[in-house]
Order: structure tokens, then sequence, then C-alpha cells
């Protein structure tokens, strides 16, 4: 495991080894480039002229070359970022729930985390050689504005490397007593320092979004005030969105890994451990995605806010038909993800008696993403325009003009819910003499539900915009009250409950695997689609209305172009995975402990 | 173990392929690069109009707005009955000739409103050059009308300061009508976009009718000036959604004639 760490000083980057030879010679040629710069006098404002402005990459040029780089690159930190935070929390549900199979979940997690974690590395040098070597002008043009946050950046980045190997290498060490919760609290220690580094990237990239007003073409870079810069305006609704797209990519990957475990296992043992951590990583990244829209909306109405014009591109401009695409993956990942939970009803003793119900909700599924995707609802009407005000209060527009696709969704979601909720229900036979009225509230909330959600999203075609508006917010508060009234229910019926027969981890039918497959991919080129669409609303600024693309790439490429760049990321990205992971799974068979990491992993209820 | 490889291969790859080609099977949209114009003082019209064409449908970003629904109105259409751009510029504001109105608007959106829609046009000195605003006012000009623009406007030193300073002179910049009675400033000044008064007009913000029995006349000279200062009650989410251009769009007399007015609604 290797560790890049560019240290603070004079604009040079050094690294730290731990055991690797493989990022010696980068490292060198880091340290080649980056002493070009040492002179401060070069970093002037107007010495940035003098400076050649674009490199040249073979083949397939300069902006393809850096979009791979910084895209995989993404990809990988966001894995490395999302891990952590559940491999946390399972950590703590072994620790309070006294389940030590969620201790070793925890700990495959993390070993997972470690050798995904030299790889972000390594991308992330190639990207910064990229942008030093093919885009030198902007890269100066940043770096005077953003240097100190650089410097804290590898800081950062060094403590979390470590705290990373403490976490890791020192969990069997402090497993007990006290010394446990110190091995805890590292792992809390590595999430800060992880959303600490990104947040700092973050502001990076959201500055070439939305810079500061008052940054114009002619303010010298170095004038530019630090903190506004930093703390831009769509700075803290990327960091939300990003964390909680993290913990959806980390949990899809994780649930990739697990089929991928599951699928060639040799014992009944290891099937059940893998099935059983599968069905956990799906759970993390539906639960998450669930909340991943309303990250989405706040980042919309920012950007509105920031700007209409950038706004109105991203909806309804050359981008339009990216949000199409979108809600086909969307789509996809919705029926994927109830698909294996229907699949793995199978191994639930009792769950026979919810599978008649299943193919209802496929309609509804099915005719949601219909909707969804239909594109008519996405052009923002004058009433709509004047409803948002002008420049102001475009989060209420963008729900209003998204109205009949809220309804589509809300009723997704509750579908989706349903499908856990069947599932969580199936092999149990509350015993409280209130079950049966239970169930008659929880099913009464779901259809009060869908009702308000069918008739606000109807009714809303009869009134004017501004009313309409204010709709999508009662929807969105049915389905919320409804999950979690129906999951407090749940939780005191079942309580004592019989069981009608343990899960039955592992007897699950391989394809029910590949749909975890496909929900991985699809987040991933669903992460790659939004990362297009992120930078594609700059068009052709590198920093909005700030600092022009003056290059041949300046035009911003047509989706079709986009999607297979996209594609090649993926696939790229999933070839380099499933290496480290093969190297991963080496590793374990060399050690005696792979035989208690698969652990009997029988459980009464299987939620987590 | 090696068909379960090969068989998860062809799922990813079979997927991913899947997208690929979704995407690629829907209208391919390139977003270009304005062209970077510079004329001299001896530029045709012809030159001019074609060039600003050219940056209307594409890289000017115009389309996003105009001609996409109705959120904008249609530069290329007759707007109702008023006739494509080129013929409706010179009546829109007294004392602008069709020249200086389309220049203005691309500048100074915001000071003069089209009737009815809402200011969200950027200033295009943020993205375009002099020289690509100038193409684009030759371009509106052509549509229906005739193309006055020279080589002589493109190249005038100072253009944008003049306007600047025209716009911090102490007569309020652009009011929007001279009209002293109160109903035909409300309507000139697109309140009614948002209030309602007797029946007539949106919704959005408070009505007006009775309004002078609930609040008092300084409030809603506040309310005017100040629109973000205080919300009023039971709109308080819709706070900053009016416009806060009314100080600059409307003259001291007319400002006091609407105070008046809406006072004694009660
Ligand atoms: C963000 C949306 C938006 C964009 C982008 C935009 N406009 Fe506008 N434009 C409007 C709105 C709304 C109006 C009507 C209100 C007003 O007068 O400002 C308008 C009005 C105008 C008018 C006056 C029309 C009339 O009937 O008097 C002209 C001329 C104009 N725009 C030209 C342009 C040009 C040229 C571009 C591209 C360089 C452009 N606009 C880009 C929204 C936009
Ligand atoms: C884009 C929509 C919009 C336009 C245009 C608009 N307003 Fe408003 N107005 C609002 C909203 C929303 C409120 C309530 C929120 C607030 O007080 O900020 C409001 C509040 C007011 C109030 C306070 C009302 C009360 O009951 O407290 C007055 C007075 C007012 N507007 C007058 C005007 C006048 C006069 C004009 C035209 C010169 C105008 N408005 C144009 C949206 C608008």
């Amino acid at each position: 495991m290797a560790t890049l760490a560019a240290a603070t000083g004079k604009r040079k980057i050094k690294l730290n080894q731990n055991c690797g030879r493989s990022l010696f010679w980068p490292a060198l040629a880091v340290f080649g480039i980056a002493s070009q710069f040492a002179s401060p006098d070069l970093l002037l404002a107007q010495s940035l002229e003098g400076v050649r402005q674009y490199g040249e990459f073979p083949l397939v040029g300069s902006r393809v070359a850096i979009w791979v780089a910084a895209q995989v690159h993404l990809l990988f930190a966001a894995f490395v970022l999302g891990v952590p935070m559940f491999a946390v929390v399972a950590e703590a549900v072994g620790i309070f729930g006294g389940d030590s199979k969620y201790d070793k979940l925890a700990k495959e997690f993390t070993r997972l985390l470690l050798v995904a974690y030299s790889a972000t590395a390594i991308w992330g040098a190639i990207l910064s050689f990229l942008l030093v070597t093919l885009y030198p002008g902007l890269w100066l043009y940043l770096t005077e504005i953003f240097q100190v946050s650089m410097w804290i950046y590898v800081c950062l980045f060094f403590f979390e490397s470590f705290t990373l190997y403490l976490y890791y290498y020192g969990w069997d060490l402090w497993n007990t007593g006290r010394a446990k919760w110190v091995h805890w609290t590292l792992g809390i220690l590595l999430n800060i320092w992880g959303t600490a580094v990104m947040f700092i990237a973050n502001s990076w990239l959201t500055y070439m979004m939305s810079p500061p007003a008052d940054v114009t073409p002619d303010t010298a870079p170095g004038m530019v005030q630090f903190w506004s810069a930093f703390a831009n305006a769509t700075w803290m609704p990327i960091n939300i969105h990003r964390i909680i797209a993290n913990v959806v990519f980390g949990g899809a990957i994780v649930g990739a890994y697990a089929a991928y475990r599951f699928l060639v296992a040799r014992t009944d043992e290891e099937r059940a451990h893998y099935d059983w951590m599968g069905y956990i990583g799906n759970l993390i990244a539906m639960g998450a995605l669930i909340i991943l829209p309303f990250a989405g909306y706040y980042l919309g109405r920012e950007i509105y806010e920031f700007n209409q014009q950038m706004g109105i591109t991203m909806m309804g401009g050359f981008m339009s038909w990216l949000w199409i695409i979108q809600a086909f993956l969307i789509g996809v990942l919705f029926l994927a993800g109830n698909y294996y939970l229907w699949v793995g009803m199978g191994r639930i003793p009792g769950a026979e008696r919810f599978m008649p119900y299943t193919k209802y909700m496929l309609v509804v599924l099915v005719l949601g993403v219909m909707v969804w995707a239909t594109p008519n609802t996405m052009i923002a009407d004058r009433e709509e325009i004047a409803a948002m005000g002008g420049t102001h209060h475009p989060f209420l527009g963008v729900l209003g003009v998204m109205s009949a696709k809220n309804t589509a969704v809300n009723l997704m979601i509750l579908t989706t819910f349903l499908s856990f909720l069947l599932y969580r229900r199936a092999n149990s036979r509350p015993t409280v003499d209130w079950a049966r009225t239970g169930t008659i509230v929880q099913g009464a909330l779901f259809v009060l539900a869908s009702l308000i959600v069918v008739f606000y999203g109807v009714y809303g075609y009869f009134v004017p915009a501004i009313v309409r508006i204010g709709f999508s917010v009662y929807q969105v508060l049915a389905v919320l009250a409804t999950i979690i009234g129906v999951i407090t229910i749940d939780v005191f019926m079942l309580r004592g409950a019989e069981s009608r027969g343990d899960i039955r981890w592992g007897q699950m039918p391989p394809r029910s695997q590949y749909a975890l497959f496909i929900l991985a991919v699809t987040f991933t080129w669903l992460m790659g689609l939004m990362g297009f669409a992120r930078s594609g609303i700059r068009q052709h600024w590198h920093v909005w209305e700030v600092v022009r693309d003056t290059s041949e790439y300046a035009a911003t490429p047509a989706l079709g172009y986009a999607a297979i760049v996209i594609s090649c990321c993926v696939l790229i990205f999933f070839t380099l995975v499933s290496f480290i992971f093969w190297l991963g799974g080496l590793a374990e068979k060399g050690t005696k402990a792979s035989a208690d990491s698969v652990a009997a992993t029988s459980s009464t209820q299987g939620v987590s | 173990m090696l068909t379960e490889n090969l068989k998860i291969i062809g799922v990813v790859v079979g997927t991913i392929g899947l997208f690929t080609l979704v995407a690629n099977s829907i209208p391919q949209v390139q977003s270009e690069v304005p062209q970077d114009l510079s004329f001299g003082t001896d530029v045709t019209a012809a030159e001019l109009t074609a060039s600003g064409g050219l940056l209307f449908g594409s890289a000017g970003g115009c389309t996003a707005c105009h001609g996409l629904g109705t959120r904008a109105p249609n530069l290329l259409t007759s707007n109702g009955s008023e006739g494509p751009i080129g013929a409706r510029c010179g009546d829109r504001v007294t004392g602008e000739s069709c020249k200086e109105y389309l220049y203005r608007a691309m500048i100074e959106p915001n000071v003069f409103l089209v009737e009815g829609y809402s200011p969200i046009m950027p200033d295009m000195r943020r993205s375009l050059s002099n020289d690509q605003i100038w193409a684009l006012v030759a371009y509106l000009e052509a549509q229906g009308g005739e193309v006055t623009v020279t080589g002589a406007d493109i190249n005038q030193e100072g253009e944008g300061e003049a306007q600047t300073t025209m716009a911090a002179a102490p007569v309020p910049a652009g009011p929007t009508s001279d009209a002293t009675d109160p109903l035909e400033i409300l309507r000139a000044n697109a309140c009614l976009g948002c209030h309602v008064l007797s029946g007539e007009g949106a919704p959005i913000g408070p009505g007006f009718d009775g309004i002078g029995g609930r609040v008092s006349a300084d409030y809603i000279r506040e309310s005017i000036l100040k629109p973000s200062v205080a919300a009023a009650e039971g709109y308080e989410a819709f706070a900053g959604l009016m416009p806060a251009i009314y100080a600059n769009q409307l003259t001291a007399g007319q400002l006091e004639n609407v105070v008046m007015f809406l006072a004694e609604l009660r």
C-alpha cells in the first residue's frame, strides 16, 4: 500500500512510501514538474500570458485524458469515502448489539477500503500530472487562489492514510474493552479526515462552476478572496450531495463484491456470508438513494440562484436530454433493486404468501419509470417561471416543473419501501395482540400516502403554478411520514415475534446476484453522467464567466460522445476494481483468518 | 468458475453497452463556443448579421430562453401582434432607437422589462464581447427591420460607460412608463404579474384588495423599495421573490402615487 502525499512547502510533492515501489516513479515525476513552478514570480497573474496555456495528449486528446483521469479518480474516491461511513456504523452495531458478525463485516469493508485506497491515490496523482501538463494555464490560476488549501489537503490526506492503516491493522489488536472504543474512534477520525479532504477538493471544482460574483475576467487570481472562493455558492450543496452519493456508491460496490464472492464461493458457509453481505450492501445503497433526490434539488436550487442561465441550460437547454437518460438509469436502479428483494424472498420461510403481490408492484414501477422519462414535463412554462419569481425561489420552481415526475418517483419510493417491508416481515409472526390492528394501520398509511401523492399530482393540473408548487412538498412529506410511521409500528410489532424459520442465507439463486452487478454498474455510470452534467454546464468556460476555455476542446460534446467516454471510465474502473479485489481475495486465502471471517451468519431478522 | 466470470463480464459489459446505446439514440446536441468576433470600422451589415445569427442560434445561449416555450418573448416571430423584434424594437422605449434599445436590452436587460416577463435575462456582457453583442443587435434588427449597426458603433470608445452613467444619473433609470395613474403604473411595472387587484393579475404575492386595511402606507413604501426587509405574513416562504428593482424603476412621484393608492384600498 503506498500513499501519495504532497507535502507543504515549496510547491513540491513528497511521497510517503509505505511498502510500495509503485509510486516512486510517478512521484519523481511530480517532483520534477512541480519544481518548474518553484519560483513564486512565475505564479504572478501578469505572467500567466507568458505560460503555455494547453498541452496536447496523444490519440484521445487533452479533454478526454483529463476527463477519464478525473472521473476514475472520483469513482475510487467516492468508494473510499463512502465505505468508511458504513464500516464505522457496522462496527458500532457490533459493539452495541454484541453481534460479532457485524464487527467482522466492518473489518471486511475496511479491507476493501485499504486496497482501493492506493488506487485512489494513484489516480489522484495521474489527474494532477495531467492537469499540470495539459492545462498549465488553468492550473496556475487555480493554485494562485487555492494554494494554501492544497497544502492542507495533502496534510489531511496523509493523516487519513495513517488513520486507515491504524484502523485496519489495529483491528484484532484493539478488540476488547476500552481499546475497542479507541479503535472505533479511529474509524470516526478516518471519516472526519476523509470528509475534510473531499470538502477541500469540492471547493476547487465548485469555484470553477460558481465563482463569487465579484470575480471577473480582469480579477487577478491573487486578488480573489480565499474564503469567498472556497465557500462559493455551490460548495455546500455539492458537499452534501456527494456525501450521500458516496454512501450509495460504496454500498453498491460492496454489493457487487459480495455478489462476486457469492458466485465463486465453494462452501455453503461462504455463500451464506456473502449473500448476507450483498444484502447489506444493497440495503445501504437503496436506503441512501432515497434521500439523494433531496440533495439534488438543493443543488439545483443553488445553481438557479447563482445564475438563471446556467440553471436553464442545465434543465432545459442543450442538456435537457441528459435528465431523460438519468430517469432511465434510475428506473433501472429501482427495478434491479426491487427484483433483488423479490428474488431474495425465496430464501425466507413464509415469504411465499407475499409473492403474488410482486407483479403489481412491478406494474407500478414500470409505469413510474415511463412517466418519469417523459420529457414534456421538464420544460418550464411561463407560469412556472413567473412563479419562480425571476431570479428567486427556483427551488420551488424546479419542484413545480417536475410535478408529474414527482408523483411518479414518490410512488416508486413507496413501492420499493413496500418491497422492503414485505421482505422484512416475511419470516416472522408477530405475537403482540394488536398485530392485526397494526398491520391494518400500516396498510392504511400506505393507501393514504398513495392517495395523497396521486391526489396532489392530479389536482396540480387544475390550479395555478404557485399553488401547485406547494403540492410537491405535501407529497414528499406524506411519503416520508409513512415510511417513518410504518417502520415505527413494525419495530414494536415484531418485538418478540415468532420466527417462521431462519432466513436461509446463501440459498439464493445466482440470477439475483447479477441484479447486484447491474446495480453497481448503473450507479457507476450514473455518477459518470452526473459528473458530465456538472462540468458540462460550464460550457466553454474553465471558470464560469471568468476564465475562458480557449483550447480546441472548448465546445461541450453531445451526450452520445459523453456516453462513450463515461462507459470507458466505468470499464476502467471495474477492471481495476476486480483486479484489486481479486488480489485482496488472494491475500485472504493466504491467511488463516479467512476461516473465521466467513462466519456462519444465520440471522433472525436480517435487518441491520 | 470460468463461466461465472464470463457471465459477470457479459452482464457488466451488456449494461454499459445498453446505456451507451440509449444515450446515442437521442438527439445529439453539442454546445458550441461563441465565435470570437472582431470587426473593423468598415464591416458590412451582411457580415454582422451573419455572425449574429450564428451566435443567436447556438453559442450565444439566447435560445435557452427565447424560442423555447414562453419563458421569454419570441424574437423571431410576432410575439402576439407586435411583429418580430426588428419591427417592434423602435417602439419599446420612447426616445430610444431600435439599435439603442436592443443594445440596452442586452447589457441592462432588467431596466426595461417586456410586459409580463420576469427579470431573468442575464447581463450579456458577462459572457459576450462588445463585438459579439453588436453582431447580435444587427441580427435582431434584421428580423423585420433594417440593420443600422455600423463599424462606428462597435468601435466607439466608452459606449458601455455612457450607458452606465445614464443609469446612475439622478433621473431613475428607465422608468417603464411615465404614467401618473397608479393603476397604469401597477400594470406597466408588472406588479399585477404577481399581485391580484380586483380580479386582475396573478396570485403569487399577497393580493392588493384591502391592503390599506392591513398595513400602513409606510410599510407599503418599504415593501416596494426593499422587498426583502419584511416578508408579508403567510408569504414568508416567498420572501425575496419580489424583485428589488423598483427603487430604480419608479420615479418618486410614481412611487408615492402607488403607495397612496394602495394605502387607500380598504
Ligand atoms: C435566462 C433567460 C434569457 C436568456 C439566456 C436571454 N434572454 Fe433575452 N429576454 C429574456 C426575458 C425573460 C425577456 C423579457 C423581459 C425583459 O425585457 O428583460 C428578454 C428580452 C429580450 C429582448 C427584448 C425583447 C422585446 O420584445 O423587446 C431582447 C432583444 C433579448 N432578450 C435578446 C436576447 C439575446 C440576443 C440573448 C442571447 C445573447 C438573450 N436575450 C438571452 C430572457 C433571456
Ligand atoms: C415577481 C413577483 C412580484 C412582483 C413583480 C411584484 N411583487 Fe410585490 N410581492 C411579491 C411577493 C411574493 C410578496 C410577499 C413577500 C414579501 O413581502 O417579500 C410581495 C409583497 C408586496 C407588498 C407587501 C404586501 C403585504 O401585504 O405585506 C407590497 C405592498 C407589494 N408587494 C407591492 C408591489 C408593487 C407595487 C409591485 C410593482 C411595482 C410589486 N409588488 C411587484 C411578489 C411580487
